[in-house]
């Protein structure tokens, strides 16, 4: 059954020593996003950092929380190909309503 | 084609629970559903700039009801780790602890929503910023408290013997919906707070277009 | 999990009214579908056919303007959600867990939720005919006209209500396909030894569950701009794009038209094969190209909306991505082609249907084609050439596919065939109204006429050909009632189906007409693509019942309706609100909490024995 398929895969799982890392590393990167907001620096550079901080916190959460890292690959699927959809959506939508296309 | 005996015709064809693909493809389509409001909120910024704007968002208070969030977060897989390994102790402290934490961040929210109200004017109706803003944070802490009530729901059925060791992956599910609401926090913390507020004082309709052209997409 | 704790005991009997409120069977909430769908087929038809009365003359006082626009607003409206979207739930949850081989969907109550909030979502929209008005908004609602600054009529809530409440239910039923055909398929049968219909099914169901979503925002905006007097929508006051609607509604839009057409592409893949002998020429393109065609079909929204002045690059993005999408169409076309080729064909009314739909949705395709290059679309856009195309699409490809998958699977649905001979009738008299009624409209839309005009006058020359569509249009409605003539009379006294009356390849094929309530007595072991062809020896009986008895099913449930009336209300609470605020209040809490309690009492359900949806609970 499923259930001891589960309990086959829990040996390579994180234990809660490593959520706590996890969630210690989520909270410094919130830090650091807050800190990045204070400085006076280009806006593109800024969004581009705040960017990748947040995607990486998004990763953290989905990769280890989420278990979707050591979980089976359909999972991620489900997932991950409505989000590339809707960010792709989202981008163009962006580039249209400020003109980038004219 | 034959008939064999003995077929077990509870096994799924993918060996994966059912419960948990259905979670999995229902975050799927909820990342469309808040896909959809992040993205008006983007495509409406700076169109009308009379009222009040993204200057009013406070980032050093949104900073801690994040950080509640997150922390919460990590309460779920805690409280996960604890019904897994049948400790029934750690699962109903480590819930409770989601649920408080939850509750915690609505409560921010209503800071926010009625400073927004008394201070500024802000409500839905005032301009396009309080419309899609508030929408679609609204949507967002609609979520978190379907959340709370789910989680308040399994902690109170494990007292009844309903939730035990053997059907953690209840819990497992709820964590699931708890983390998605998490990092959908994660994208509006980032996108709509930091980066939208970012010089927000003061900056011309040109500037926002200047950065959106800059990095491609706003 | 024995404790009781709902007020409402569950139900065991499946006899009488009751046994279909609370069915959970896959198969009876399959026919609830299609007698659903059926019954709005009949209501959208009589709307059109009013359209074309007054049509038929210039001038013409039948109806006045705003009644001719609640008509093609309703008829619109009525045809895409409340009759191809349910009809091709009815064969989803009819045919495809007997095609993979499954007892049941993998959540047998949130089907039967699925179903009550399509039918009492479909009822609430209708019921505003009673109240205000019909909607006269356009069944793409485009705001801001449909804001209340324009449009003060509540007629316009009754249309995003139900269209919300019916959209929560495909959603649901969505899910539950995606996870049916995924998890519940028999030993053996591997994704790539599916029938098409199960694949398409699969297909349109992620095609639902991601593309709705844009909808049910789009809507949620709009009725909070309606209700609470919010600015999404606002163009004047507040500086509103009037462009987002459009955006947003053909998000979800161009993959709603694949939603529409895939289920008809699945059935006629498997219905040529069944009557040409040979299998489906290409398996593995046909099942790529619609996964293709799903994939692109989210990335060419903005081609409805060329005229908009999107600007050069996104203008010719999206008309290379609208041309990149016919490619696999053609692909099936030419599979669907070759499969016939050398077959040995037999003509039975089933195949003449899918003859019509491939060469009538082939038209519908190539006068697609034309649009997606941006000078003619400009020239066509809002003129009758639209209509025509996409009446060749919808009505030439998704209603001559469905009827083709009727005359297939009404043998294996009811245990009788139907008549073969009224079949050709029909099938002849719909193909013969169909391009009378709508070839004409390519060249009134040549010619100039615009849609959605209730009338036109003497000397604009468009009387000729309009009289001639309006006739096409009633040689369709009686084609239709010889249709019903057919299933009525065959469902009585037609010739006995048996088992597998087609000689067909597939798992449905080989059981009983009409299937069991458990489908299967013994859960078949699937070694090939055609199962009953390659190894007909094994598929003339089906396997006697094990020593053990009936395998156990589900028990029917409350819940599923209880919970649908729930949400249900409280739309109707919020209508009830804008007229009296603390009525409308009272209804919204109290029926809040019928939904709450009826979640709560479908969660702890007790389950006698052990039933798909619950057995991981119990190990």
């Amino acid at each position: 059954m499923t259930t001891e398929h589960a309990h086959v895969e829990e040996h390579n799982h994180p234990g809660p020593r490593q959520y706590v890392i996890i969630g210690a590393i989520l909270a410094v990167i919130t830090l650091i996003e807050f800190g990045v907001f204070y400085l006076s620096i280009d806006p593109a550079l800024m969004t581009w950092i705040i960017l990748i901080l947040s995607s990486s916190k998004f990763l953290l959460v989905v990769g280890y929380f989420m278990h979707l890292k050591f979980d089976d690959v359909r999972f991620s699927g489900l997932f991950f190909a409505p989000f590339l959809i809707m960010v792709s959506i989202a981008v163009v939508l962006m580039a249209l309503f400020f003109n980038l296309t004219r | 084609m034959q008939y064999l005996s003995g077929i077990d015709d509870h096994r799924t064809s993918t060996g994966l629970d059912n419960r948990k693909m259905l979670m999995w493809a229902f975050l799927g389509s909820d990342v469309m559903f808040f896909g959809t409001l992040i993205g008006t909120h983007l495509i409406y910024r700076n169109r009308n700039l009379s009222g009040p704007q993204e200057e009013i968002l406070s980032i050093p208070i949104t900073t801690i009801s994040t950080f509640v969030l997150l922390m919460s977060s990590l309460a779920m897989v805690l409280a996960l780790a604890g019904i897994q390994r049948g400790n029934m102790g750690q699962f109903r402290f480590w819930t409770a602890i989601v649920c408080i934490f939850g509750s915690i961040f609505i409560g921010f929210q209503m800071f926010e929503f009625t400073e927004f109200a008394a201070h500024y004017g802000l409500t839905p109706r005032t301009n396009l910023f309080g419309s899609t803003f508030l929408v679609m944070t609204g949507f967002h802490g609609t979520h978190v408290a379907v959340g709370i009530l789910w989680l308040w729901s399994i902690l109170f059925a494990s007292y009844k013997g309903k939730i035990h060791q053997g059907n953690s992956l209840q819990v497992e599910i709820a964590g699931l919906y708890w983390h998605f609401v998490d990092i959908v926090w994660i994208v509006i913390f980032g996108v709509v707070y930091l980066i939208g507020a970012y010089g927000a004082e003061g900056r011309a309709l040109e500037d926002a277009h200047h950065a959106a052209r800059a990095v491609g997409i706003g | 999990m024995a404790a009781n704790i709902g007020i409402l005991k569950r139900p065991v009997s499946t006899d009488g009214v009751w046994g279909w409120i609370t069915t959970v069977d896959h198969k009876r909430i399959g026919i609830l579908y299609g007698v659903s769908a059926f019954i709005f087929f009949l209501v959208g038809g009589i709307e059109a056919l009013l359209m074309r009365v007054q049509l038929a003359q210039p001038d013409s006082t039948f109806v006045d303007a705003g009644t001719f626009n609640a008509l093609f607003t309703m008829h619109g409206t009525t045809m895409v959600f409340m009759v191809v979207m349910p009809a091709g739930a009815a064969f989803f949850n009819f045919l495809v867990p007997l095609m993979i081989g499954a007892r049941d969907v993998a959540f047998p109550r949130l089907n039967a939720l699925s179903y009550w909030l399509f039918i009492f979502g479909a009822i609430l929209m209708n019921f505003s005919f009673f109240k205000a008005a019909f909607p006269d908004v356009g069944w793409f609602g485009y705001a801001p006209l449909t804001t209340s600054e324009y449009t003060l009529s509540s007629s316009t809530d009754y249309w995003v209500l139900g269209l919300q409440i019916m959209g929560v239910g495909t959603t649901a039923a969505g899910f539950n396909f995606v996870i049916t055909i995924l998890n519940m398929r028999a030993p053996g049968m591997t994704l790539m030894r599916m029938p098409l219909f199960p694949w398409m099914t699969l297909i349109v169901s992620f095609l639902i569950i991601f593309a709705f979503p844009p909808l049910t925002i789009a809507l949620t905006l709009l009725l909070f701009d309606r209700f609470f007097g919010t600015n999404f929508f606002d163009t004047a006051g507040a500086g509103a794009d009037p462009l987002l609607w459009q955006h947003l509604f053909w998000i979800f839009g161009h993959p709603e038209v694949y939603i529409l057409i895939l289920p008809a592409m699945g059935i006629v893949s498997d219905v040529l094969p069944t009557f040409s002998r040979k299998p489906l020429f290409g398996y593995t393109t046909v099942v790529f190209a619609g996964a293709v065609i799903a994939f692109l079909g989210f990335g060419v929204w903005a081609h409805h909306m060329f005229t908009t002045g999107l600007g050069a690059w996104a203008t010719a993005a999206f008309a290379g991505a609208t041309m990149a999408i016919g490619v696999p169409t053609g692909v099936k076309v030419f599979n669907w082609l070759a499969t016939l080729w050398g077959g040995s064909i037999q003509f039975k009314t089933p195949l003449l249907f899918a003859l019509g739909f491939i060469s009538m949705f082939m038209l519908g395709g190539l006068s697609g084609v034309m649009h997606a290059a941006v000078p003619v679309d400009t020239q066509q856009q809002d003129t009758y050439f639209i209509v025509a195309h996409f009446h060749y699409v919808l009505f030439g490809g998704s209603i001559f596919g469905l009827t083709a998958g009727i005359y297939y699977w009404f043998p294996k649905m009811t245990g009788r065939m139907l008549s073969e001979r009224i079949g050709k009738w029909h099938f002849w008299l719909m193909f013969i109204g169909f391009n009378a009624t709508f070839m004409p409209m390519h060249i009134l839309g040549v010619l100039g006429m615009p849609r959605r005009v209730y009338t036109y006058s003497v000397d604009q020359n468009w009387a000729g050909l309009n009289l001639f569509v309006s006739v096409g249009a009633f040689i369709i409605a009686v084609s239709i009632l010889l249709l019903i003539i057919n299933i009525v009379r065959s469902a009585r006294k037609g010739e006995a189906a048996g088992m597998n009356p087609w000689a067909g390849a597939t798992l449905e094929w080989a059981i009983p007409s009409p299937p069991p309530h458990y489908n299967f007595a013994v859960i078949p072991t699937v070694r090939s693509q055609h199962p009953l062809w390659d190894e007909e020896a094994n598929a003339v009986e089906p396997p006697p019942l094990p020593a053990h008895g009936e395998p156990h099913m589900p028990d029917p449930s409350y819940w599923p309706i209880v919970v649908a009336f729930g949400i249900t209300m409280v739309a109707g609470g919020l209508l009830i609100w804008q007229a009296n605020t603390w009525l409308g209040l009272f209804v919204i809490a109290v029926s809040g909490f019928i939904g709450m309690r009826g979640i709560y009492g479908w969660v702890f359900e007790p389950v006698a024995e052990e039933s798909a949806e619950r057995v991981h609970a119990h190990h």
